[in-house]
């Protein structure tokens, strides 16, 4: 049994492995978190930062150091008016907070499966975060005590976090303060009732931020691929049902499902965040460039 | 078919019951963990199809059912009918040699008679016919339980006589039970009474009940009167059903063979049959081989037939029985003694040009007189002693001093028997010479008796004393002596004389020397001197000197002689029974086989005598269906199947295949789960492998073995070192042993070990007379022994008094002239080449034989030495050496190692690696 930050490092490379097509991920971001990390976002003021931003006079009490001499050189003017110093444009990272569900009900999969739901999760949660932290960008884990992470070692220290995350049955993200504006990415099966998502997603709304929800489905789940007499059990202590023939609900179940789809889909709409459903039997690929494009794009 | 049971059917109705319920009843459902289980809450299908058992699981089940019904109500297939009368069940069965032939399918009938009384729920009481081992009358065991009587039927088995039908009659008489339904299971053939088992002659071992009238007489009466009785008390008894069989082959008798000239004539007695048929015999030497076979035809209503069968006379001698092939009897086998054998008999005369001279030849009387029963052989006596020859007649020819006296000499103590004939070539020897072979010394000349210049009459011969081997015979009064040699008189004359004339000199004397014996007719061997040739008593006489020859030590005929080994029913030779008595040889050739003198062998090991059951049996007959009874054939009734277990089986397998049906329907049974389950039972039942193999059977591996000295710790360091030897000679060699074996010699069969370990303990004693035979015959035969002192070299201290310990234990050892042994020998280079033989310890010399010996391939039957090689082999379970070699070193242990596996190629191979030494020079020789 290899140990758990073996586990978390191999998670990691796996992660990185499965971005490693993308190019680094910079997230669109209209407004930035306000934090003083530097990062890629030009904030359209002076601050701190590579960008040049814009000459202004030198005014008495500024550092001798931040003269430009070449541009003062150039206006022909005697000092002091003649100086300027240059300014840079405030250039600061994007924060975004990742959150995986780790319910019972994610720690499972179908026979046909390859995968548990969680896994997959995981997997996309550090292939993102991988991209994120090669973009520049800080990540953090929406976690009570969750710490920011940023660069190449930043993806260690997440997968490290996701190994050791204890179990929670709530199915929606926790109430931590989350800093203004940043990104939310939201991973989980999203299976509860739909009120709790909504309370949850209004709650980020609030703060504000945005994001995105990506549900993850195992193809049972899709499907409902039983048939005959079944007595099915919830993992989260829901109970269990009989169905006397499951092929007589199969229809039902799906119009069901729909249903909590389109709930999520109208919840997301409206908090303005992205949605999107992902099967544990298909490629975790196609479910990461739908993240990316998603957040690349505003 | 019928129901032993057929109560329980009445379950049969209850099955549609079962059916509804079954049918209402769903299978378990599959149990599955679903996490979307909240949007299945409340769901219902709309077209609801009621879950049901489905109609093939339904049909094995109502299957299973029916059969366990079916089953419990215990069907019986081919039942016979139900035996008459509602009290008892007297079962008589013939138990004589004559049951012997369809034994098994006799059994079969009984076992069916039982099981219908105790369908009947009747009682059984039973009655063997033939009297038991102990020679008790046959008696009627109370009636029993069916249950209680099964253990005694299974033990019945036919006795190697004849049944005793007179004495059943008196038992039966005695039985008084209404309603009784009686089974006869006969024989088919009358026998006469037994002798010596009646109530009458055996008085305390038969039953009290018998009437005081009948039991003196009845044995004794005719086989057919015995049979009639004894049918007219079965019909007393009760109802009779007779079980016969006219598919059963008859029952035969193999009577004892006519001993011809040249030939054996095998006879063999059945009662009467409508159709010929043919019987086969079979003539069978001592170790089992068949020698010959003879088809004897029975033609259609004969009794007796034969068939000759023709063998030299080596081979005649070697028979010791004659087996009617066919099913096991006591009646199928002739034991063959010393009468039927064929003894060579060489004729020599003195005056070789008119030997054979018609009337008149020395050699005439003696040709006619022996070639109907024996066969004689004619040349000069190299010639005769070539072969094996039994018996030489002399007629008239002196021996002198020479190589042809000392041949004859040898011949005759070696066994041979010598006969010779007094003449005028005798009488004229000179005195004072005297002949060695002669029985007694002769004086000189001869004595006529009446004739022209004698008064005195031509004597007569005296009847012949009891001693002599002659006694029995009758002396014609017309056999006269006119001339004849006299004997010296001495005291220890007369117990020299077999016969002798009326005036008391001896006519015939003899005597032994060495394991042979002289005999001398004191006249001629033709009609010059008496007329005793022209007899019928000379050929008697003859006949009793040859039958006395080859060892046989003439017993007097009243000796009694003790049983020694007797055939049982199925004609198998054991030990007598304890109720047989000896008998007196003259009494063997009337006696009929009983519980007391049963067929076998009697008498001393050296002249046994055979009792055949066939000897004096009365001609055989037919016996007619028993008057008013019912007959059944119980070679043609198909035995009774109960048909219960099959069914029940049947049942249980549908069950079991429903488990695992409802197992499937739960989803509790996946392919792969079955698969593995399947590969781990089937893995489980692979039995483990090991190093070494180990087999019960010494026969079907090589093995080393190493003998057994008592000491514990001793036996197990020498098998630990075997086993490290085996098994380095496995990784090393070609050579494949498995685990070594303990033997102990005069116990364990030495032939399959090809070297013998035998670590010498100090207080080792001589050994028992058995056991040095077994290693001498194991040393002769190739068998190399591995001595081991362990008191060499640095080891002295070890081990005191283990060199005197082999002094003792070798004492009763033929161990050749030993040597030391050089890196010349064979032994040093049979695999690897070695310098010297270390073992735990090194130093002393390795003694082996000192001569080649060619005839054992030039294998030192012993090696001797101290190093304790065991010790230096032994390996322990965890693969290391447990014993320190000293001095030491890797080095010292692997020569040990190599001296070992020199040990084994050189016990496997022989000297075959000796040939290895010209090699150079036959390379030298190809290249030039």
């Amino acid at each position: 049994m290899p140990s758990a930050s073996t586990q978390a490092a191999a998670a990691a490379r796996r992660a990185e492995a499965l971005g490693a097509r993308l190019p680094p991920l910079l997230v669109a971001a209209e407004r930035v978190a306000a934090t003083v990390a530097q990062g890629v976002h030009g904030r359209r003021r002076v601050g701190q930062g590579d960008s040049f931003w814009q000459f202004r006079r030198f005014i008495a009490g500024d550092p001798i150091g931040r003269i430009d001499w070449r541009q003062s050189a150039k206006s022909g003017r005697p000092a002091p008016d003649g100086w300027f110093i240059r300014e840079t444009e405030w250039e600061a990272a994007q924060t975004v907070c990742l959150w995986r569900d780790t319910s019972a009900s994610m720690r499972w999969r179908s026979r046909g499966a390859a995968v548990e739901k969680r896994e997959r999760a995981g997997l996309l949660l550090l292939a993102l975060a991988s991209l994120l932290l090669r973009g520049g960008e800080r990540v953090t884990m929406i976690a009570p005590d969750a710490r920011p992470v940023s660069g190449r070692s930043g993806l260690d220290r997440l997968a490290d976090a996701l190994g050791t995350e204890a179990d929670d049955d709530a199915g929606v993200p926790p109430h931590v303060s989350l800093p203004r504006h940043a990104r939310v990415v939201l991973f989980g099966d999203f299976l509860s009732p739909l009120e709790e998502i909504q309370a949850a997603v209004g709650r980020l709304a609030a703060i504000p931020v945005s994001g995105y929800l990506l549900q993850i489905l195992d193809p049972a789940e899709a499907d409902l691929p039983y048939s005959g007499r079944i007595r099915f059990r919830g993992l989260e202590r829901e109970g269990d049902t009989l169905i006397p023939r499951v092929e007589g609900v199969r229809h039902e179940y799906g119009r069901r499902l729909t249903a909590q789809q389109e709930g999520l889909a109208a919840i997301c709409a409206a908090a303005a965040f992205g949605f999107a459903i992902h099967h544990t039997d298909h490629s975790p690929e196609t479910a990461l460039l739908g993240l990316y494009t998603a957040l690349t794009a505003r | 078919m019928i129901f032993a049971a057929p109560w329980v059917l009445l379950a049969l109705p209850a099955l549609p019951l079962l059916w509804w319920l079954l049918r209402v009843t769903p299978p378990a459902p599959r149990s599955e963990n679903f996490p979307a289980i909240r949007l299945l809450m409340g769901l219902h299908a709309r077209e609801e199809t009621p879950a049901r058992t489905p109609w093939w699981l339904l049909l094995l089940r109502m299957v299973a059912a029916t059969l366990v019904i079916l089953a419990l109500a215990r069907p019986v297939l081919d039942a016979g009918s139900l035996l008459p009368g509602s009290g008892p069940v007297l079962l008589v069965v013939d138990n004589g040699w004559a049951a012997a032939g369809d034994w098994p399918r006799r059994m079969q009938a009984i076992n069916t008679v039982l099981d219908r009384a105790e369908r009947a729920n009747r009682q059984v009481a039973l009655l063997v016919t033939a009297p038991d081992e102990t020679g008790a009358a046959p008696r009627i065991a109370a009636p029993s339980p069916v249950a209680d009587l099964r253990p005694r039927t299974a033990a019945l088995h036919p006795e190697p006589w004849p049944p005793d039908r007179a004495a059943a009659a008196i038992a039966l008489a005695a039985w008084h039970q209404p309603g009784t339904a009686v089974v006869y299971l006969g024989d088919g053939l009358a026998h006469e009474g037994v002798p010596g088992s009646g109530p009458g002659q055996a008085p305390g071992s038969g039953s009290g009940q018998a009437p005081g009238s009948g039991p003196g007489q009845a044995p004794r009466s005719g086989p057919e009167q015995a049979f009639s009785g004894f049918a007219a008390a079965l019909g007393q008894a009760g109802t009779v059903t007779e079980l016969r069989s006219n598919a059963a082959p008859p029952a035969r008798v193999l009577l004892p063979p006519r001993s011809e000239a040249d030939r054996l004539v095998v006879r063999v007695a059945q009662a009467p049959q409508p159709l010929g048929s043919e019987a086969t015999v079979l003539a069978q030497s001592g170790d089992g081989r068949t020698l010959a076979r003879a088809v004897v035809n029975l033609s259609a209503g004969a009794g007796e037939g034969s068939a000759s069968i023709t063998l030299p006379p080596e081979l005649r001698n070697r028979l010791t029985r004659l087996v009617l092939e066919g099913p096991p009897s006591a009646a199928s086998v002739v034991l063959l003694d010393e009468r039927w054998r064929r003894r060579p008999v060489g004729l020599l005369a003195g005056e070789l040009a008119t030997a054979d001279t018609p009337f008149a030849g020395s050699l005439y009387y003696l040709r006619r007189a022996l070639t109907p029963y024996t066969e004689v052989r004619e040349a000069d006596l190299a010639t005769l002693l070539k072969r094996e020859i039994s018996v030489l007649i002399l007629a008239d020819r002196p021996l002198p001093e020479g190589a042809e006296l000392d041949t004859l000499t040898k011949w005759v103590e070696q066994g041979g028997l010598l006969i010779r004939f007094a003449g005028p070539r005798t009488a004229e020897q000179p005195i004072g010479e005297t002949d060695p072979l002669m029985p007694v010394k002769l004086l000189g000349g001869d004595r006529q008796l009446g004739g022209a210049l004698s008064w005195a009459e031509p004597a007569g011969v005296a009847q012949f004393s009891a001693s002599s081997p002659f006694a029995g015979l009758s002396v014609p009064d017309e056999v006269k002596v006119n001339r004849q040699v006299l004997a010296e008189p001495s005291a220890a004359l007369s117990s020299h004389t077999w016969a002798a004339l009326a005036d008391g000199t001896p006519l015939v004397t003899e005597a032994a020397r060495g394991a042979g014996r002289i005999v001398l007719f004191h006249v001629t061997a033709n009609a010059d001197w008496s007329n005793l040739p022209l007899s019928g008593l000379f050929v008697d006489m003859l006949r009793r000197l040859v039958a006395m020859s080859a060892g046989v030590a003439p017993t007097s005929d009243t000796a009694v002689l003790a049983p020694a080994e007797t055939l049982d029913g199925y004609g198998l030779l054991g030990d007598p029974p304890q109720a047989a008595t000896g008998l007196p040889a003259n009494e063997i050739a009337t006696t009929v086989a009983s519980p007391r003198h049963p067929p076998g062998l009697y008498g001393p090991e050296n002249g046994r005598r055979a009792l055949n059951l066939g000897g004096n049996l009365a001609g055989l007959q037919a016996t007619p269906p028993v008057a008013g009874a019912r007959i059944e054939d119980y070679a043609a009734a198909v035995p009774e199947h109960a048909l219960g277990p099959p069914l029940l089986a049947a049942a249980l397998v549908l069950l079991a295949l429903d488990l695992l049906v409802a197992l499937g329907l739960r989803g509790l049974l996946r392919p792969s789960r079955v698969g593995v389950t399947v590969l781990l039972l089937g893995l489980a039942s692979v039995p483990g492998a090991h190093a070494l193999e180990t087999d019960t059977n010494p026969a079907l591996a090589t093995r080393l073995g190493y003998i057994v000295t008592g000491d514990a710790q001793l036996d197990s360091v020498s098998r630990a070192g075997l086993e490290g030897l085996s098994d380095y000679v496995n990784r090393r060699t070609a050579a494949t042993l498995v685990e070594p074996d303990p033997v102990e010699p005069g116990r364990t069969d030495l032939s399959y070990y090809p070297l013998l370990y035998w670590p010498i303990a100090p207080e080792a004693q001589g050994l028992a007379p058995e056991q040095a035979a077994a290693l001498n015959d194991y040393m002769s035969r190739g068998g190399i022994i591995l001595m081991d002192t362990r008191d060499s070299g640095s080891g002295a201290g070890f081990a005191p008094g283990a060199g005197s310990a082999l002094q003792r234990v070798g004492q009763g050892l033929v161990v050749p002239p030993l040597a030391p042994l050089t890196t010349e020998h064979v032994l040093a280079r049979a695999f690897y080449l070695l310098q010297d033989f270390p073992g735990r310890y090194t130093g002393d010399a390795v003694w082996v034989q000192r001569d080649q010996d060619r005839a054992n391939d030039s294998v030192s039957p012993v090696i001797i030495g101290g190093n304790d090689w065991a010790a230096a082999w032994a390996v322990d379970s965890a693969g290391r050496n447990p014993y320190a070699v000293m001095p030491g070193g890797a080095r010292q242990r692997t020569l040990a190692y190599r001296f070992g596996v020199n040990l084994v190629m050189y016990a496997l191979t022989g000297n075959y690696k000796g040939d290895q030494v010209h090699v150079p020079a036959i390379l030298q020789r190809l290249g030039q």
